[in-house]
């Protein structure tokens, strides 16, 4: 595991100075430890403090980047098991297959790089192509990865064991930095001769835990992409938990990313699959099908299971409906922290009342702690009232606010044109509250 | 009490040189190399109508003056000349301008003892309770923060009266104020705006300020005292703080302390000679009475003790001054909490439990509540509950004590038990039974032997400084060294706070002794 901030701290000069842009050299070294820093933002650590700090603070699985320019993705550097120990570093790299032998090379890749994606507002893609030597021809081999490279918009993965078509293929490639898939214990050396010569990250291929960890000893070479040979998904959940958790434990042959294979000829099982390797450690998963409907799952899968858990507690900042809201439903206002939108819901929902929830996003901060950071105003209510759509749900202009920010109510009322209504201080109140004051 | 090695304020007297033909230095470096003969300081500043006074002052007292002087951080002032040594006497004041409560000592400058203590509501509080409201009449009344400056002053000045009053002392005698607030009482008492503190990423106008005088805010002192706010380490952690760990010296040892403000902001300090941590947690004022609808400050009737019988539901209770009770102060109702989760009134969620009939448990709009004292016993001539909502309260208070501390201590990855010490402030904090805040999970559980009440230490933080220069030094440096943990950052809190809403926490391990009672 990494450096507590306390141990980072004690390396430091506790001068405070802020020149780092932090209040105080413990604020800095927590951080550090967070990896929300680095060291050089530092101008007064001494050369062996940093020593000190860069040997231990050595990410227990090293950073390998495969392609060049924006082309480049990079992988590793994971600090954890578990998502909300810390986070999930660097989303897993989803490779589509391409074999040298397919009649429309061109037209496939072509498919590959329309492969992207708007979730949330922002763009999701795929991030490599790997051309796969399935003629077993090494002319052919070099072509197809000409064609590829001529046309991807990704970086490429080369998938042969024969060096010699490898050799072959990265006399076209070898120049941005591929991915060499890779060595195995009959081909290692002249595999590594050829990463080393092209400085190309290799894919180091074990017939078990134990074959992979002697071969990475064996290679003396950094960029390495670990393969531990399984190809069945209980296997390799157990191959990947076993290299990631060794990996933290800094069992260095272990210290690097991984790439898996979901290549099972029953679509559905073989997304199935990589959605296992994605959510447990893969560095890089290989995909056969370059079907949207087949991407689009996974890449959303990614996407969440390498979301910062750092982030408040919050619900979706929308308009919820509680039993059965006709036109004469009430409106209550609250703010978008689970923990009070839950208690708010929980209430209206014991006291079988029909009605519509408008939480407003506070950043997943409650009413009173939303109120005090000036994130529960007037104008944010306001605003979501015009926007979320309530008034052509309900016939009437009235709504509820927690009784806790009554303070808000003339100015929300001048503001929304709504007539507000004070709700009770705590929610536990609603139900006797609609019983004597709701008439709509 | 501390002695006055070296107060802030003090005055010397001065035996110069008479001036002749072999000796014709001029009068003021005469008094400068004297005064560092005597009192070893250097360059000092003066005032331009001190020097205009000085040849007839050192004349008059036939070479022999009494110097007054004042610390501006670190910097030697002379702020009057006297001629001759007879020379009266002077005074400090000690402020604490709490949300809630004013306290002020007049000190004796040359014995360091209090000649008066006097403590009173801050007036501010009809522009509302806590310091957000305050802020925001601040910001958005006009003349609003000018209001609120007055009102402050109003309320510090007769507080000097009462006090110059009660000691026989001329308000032109108090020569130095040291005073220890949150930083929105400091930003409010000084009138620089508030508005900032509140808003993310909660940055303040200032955190360190040089001693201003006397006159620039119409506080009733000589108008050349000088007023000194201790520094403050950030938004909601002020210079009461500061003054708190100054006090309890949680700073120079190499065990691990923690010191917990129990009030409305609910600040804690954890660390030792070698780093500090600090946040506010925000309790919310259910602990001082606020917002539980029989609470009250711990003053006459009010019941600070309370036990319920299981299966009877007899109800025990003793209260401040052995009066009718009329309505429950903090410590009761940590007894009350945890006495009917006992007693299975509740349960550990903090709801009421289903029970047989009894006159004790009543729904009344409503709402479920335990009747504490019925009215024909009471002070008030009402009966004295507590109900469903006032528990949900005092566990989200409790919950948030208890989330800050845990907080802190995964922040900087130490274990409860790191913890040597336990200091207890504010002025409640001598009411709490112990055993009861750890038994609902307010409290880490920890020997008792390590729990320390030290009252209010923001004031005692503030005559330390007044009496020191040393004191006021280190209290510049612990603020620059104190490290601010923002809890609304990262869900660290929010999954402490949650998992402690429960009596005494989600995770029965983390009370041990609790859970051993139970087997």
């Amino acid at each position: 595991m990494g450096l507590t901030g306390l141990e980072i701290f004690k390396q430091l000069p506790k001068t405070n100075c802020k020149d780092c842009g932090q209040p105080t050299c413990l604020a800095f070294a927590m951080q550090l430890a967070s990896g929300k820093a680095s060291l050089d933002q530092c101008p007064h650590v001494s050369d062996a403090a940093k020593e000190a700090l860069d040997s231990a603070s050595a990410p227990p699985v090293a950073l390998v980047k495969i392609g060049k320019g924006d082309k480049e993705l990079q992988l590793g550097n994971e600090t954890v098991l578990f998502r909300h120990d810390k986070r999930f570093e660097h989303p897993t790299g989803i490779a589509i297959t391409v074999n040298d032998n397919d009649s429309d090379i061109a037209g496939k890749v072509a498919a590959i790089n329309k492969l992207v994606f708007d979730r949330v507002g922002q763009i999701h893609k795929v991030n490599l192509v790997a051309v796969n030597n399935a003629s077993g021809d090494a002319a052919k081999f070099a072509e197809a990865v000409k064609t590829v490279q001529d046309s991807a918009d990704f970086a490429l993965v080369l998938m042969t064991e024969d060096a010699t078509a490898m050799e072959k293929a990265l006399e076209v490639a070898g120049e941005n930095a591929p991915l060499i898939c890779g060595a195995n214990a009959a081909n290692f050396d002249a595999m590594l001769a050829l990463a080393k010569k092209y400085d190309a990250p290799l894919v180091v291929k074990g017939a078990d835990l134990n074959e992979l960890a002697a071969l990475v000893e064996k290679a003396g070479y950094k960029k390495l992409i670990l393969d531990s040979g399984a190809r069945e998904v209980n296997k390799v959940l157990a191959d990947q938990t076993q290299i990631r958790r060794q990996a933290l434990k800094k069992f260095r042959p272990f210290g690097y990313p991984t790439i898996t294979f979901a290549d099972n000829p029953d679509p559905i099982q073989a997304i199935v699959d990589a959605g296992v390797y994605i959510a447990k450690y893969a560095g890089i998963v290989v995909l056969n099908t370059a079907d949207p409907a087949d991407v689009l799952p996974l890449i959303t899968l990614r996407l969440n299971i390498y979301t910062d858990p750092q982030k408040p507690i919050a619900v979706e900042s929308k308009l919820y409906e509680v039993g059965t809201p006709g036109p004469d439903a009430p409106v209550f206002v609250t703010t978008n922290f689970s923990l009070t939108y839950f208690c708010v819901q929980g209430d209206v929902e014991a006291g079988r009342i029909s009605a519509y929830i408008m939480p407003v996003d506070t950043d997943g901060i409650s009413v009173l702690t939303g109120w005090a950071a000036g994130k529960f105003t007037p104008e944010k209510i306001t605003e979501m009232l015009n926007s979320c759509g309530v008034a052509d749900k309900v016939s009437h202009k009235k709504l509820i606010i927690p009784g806790g920010v009554a303070v808000l109510s003339g100015k929300l009322q001048e503001l929304s044109g709504w007539e507000v209504l004070v709700g009770p201080r705590e929610s536990a109140g609603i139900p006797s509250f609609i019983k004597q004051r709701w008439n709509a | 009490s501390i002695t006055p090695t070296e107060p802030l304020f003090k005055k010397i007297k001065l035996q110069l040189l008479e001036p002749s033909l072999d000796d014709h230095v001029d009068d003021m470096s005469r008094l400068y190399s004297e005064l560092n003969k005597m009192a070893e300081v250097d360059s000092p500043c003066i005032d331009l109508e001190i020097i205009q006074k000085l040849p007839q002052t050192v004349r008059k007292g036939n070479w022999k003056v009494t110097v007054s002087l004042a610390d501006i951080k670190g910097r030697t002032e002379i702020v009057n000349i006297e001629p001759g040594w007879d020379y009266k006497k002077y005074y400090g004041l000690a402020l604490d301008i709490g949300t809630t409560t004013v306290v002020a000592h007049l000190v004796d400058l040359e014995s360091g003892e209090s000649l008066g203590v006097e403590g009173t509501y801050n007036k501010q509080a009809v522009f509302g309770d806590d310091v957000i409201s305050r802020i925001i009449y601040a910001v958005e009344h006009k003349k609003g923060l000018e209001q609120m400056q007055t009102t402050i002053i109003t309320t510090i000045n007769e507080l000097i009266d009462n006090l110059v009053e009660g000691s026989h002392v001329d308000h032109n005698d108090i020569w130095y104020i040291t005073c220890a607030a949150n930083t929105t009482m400091t930003h409010l008492f000084l009138g620089i705006d508030p508005e900032y503190i509140r808003l993310e990423p909660y940055v303040p106008a200032f955190n360190s300020i040089n001693p201003i005088t006397a006159a620039d805010l119409s506080i009733k002192a000589n108008p050349k005292a000088r007023i000194y706010c201790l520094p403050g380490i950030a938004s909601y952690v002020g210079g009461d703080i500061t003054a708190g760990v100054e006090v309890t010296g949680i700073d120079k040892q190499d065990d691990i302390n923690l010191f917990i403000d129990v009030g409305t902001n609910g600040e804690m300090v954890l660390g030792n000679s070698e780093w500090l941590v600090a946040c506010a947690c925000s309790a919310g004022p259910a602990f001082e009475g606020g917002g539980i609808a029989y609470g009250m400050r711990a003053m006459d009737g009010a019941i600070e003790h309370i036990r319920v019988t299981p299966g009877t539901l007899d109800v025990y209770w003793e209260t401040v001054g052995n009066k009718k009770p009329v309505g429950i102060c903090g410590s009761g109702l940590i007894d009350c909490i945890s006495t009917l989760r006992e007693a299975g009134v509740i349960d550990r969620t903090g709801n009421f439990l289903p029970l047989p009939a009894n006159e004790r448990v009543q729904i009344i709009d409503g709402e479920k509540l335990f009747i504490l004292v019925p009215a024909e016993e009471s002070g008030t001539g009402t009966d004295i509950t507590i109900s469903q909502t006032d528990i949900k309260d005092l566990i989200r208070s409790k919950a948030a004590v208890f989330a800050g501390v845990q907080t802190m201590l995964k922040t900087v990855g130490l274990p409860v038990e790191a913890i040597e010490r336990v200091y207890i402030a504010g002025g409640f904090g001598r009411y709490i039974n112990l055993h009861d805040a750890i038994n609902i999970g307010m409290f880490p559980d920890l020997p008792l032997e390590r729990y320390k009440y030290i009252g209010n230490s923001s004031v005692k933080g503030a005559k330390m400084a007044l009496l020191s220069k040393e004191a006021r030094r280190e209290a510049e440096k612990l603020a620059e060294k104190i490290t601010y943990i923002e809890l609304s950052i990262g869900n660290d809190f929010m999954e402490e706070f949650v998992s402690a809403l429960f009596i005494p926490h989600t995770n029965v391990d983390l009370f041990p002794s609790i859970n051993q009672a139970c087997n």
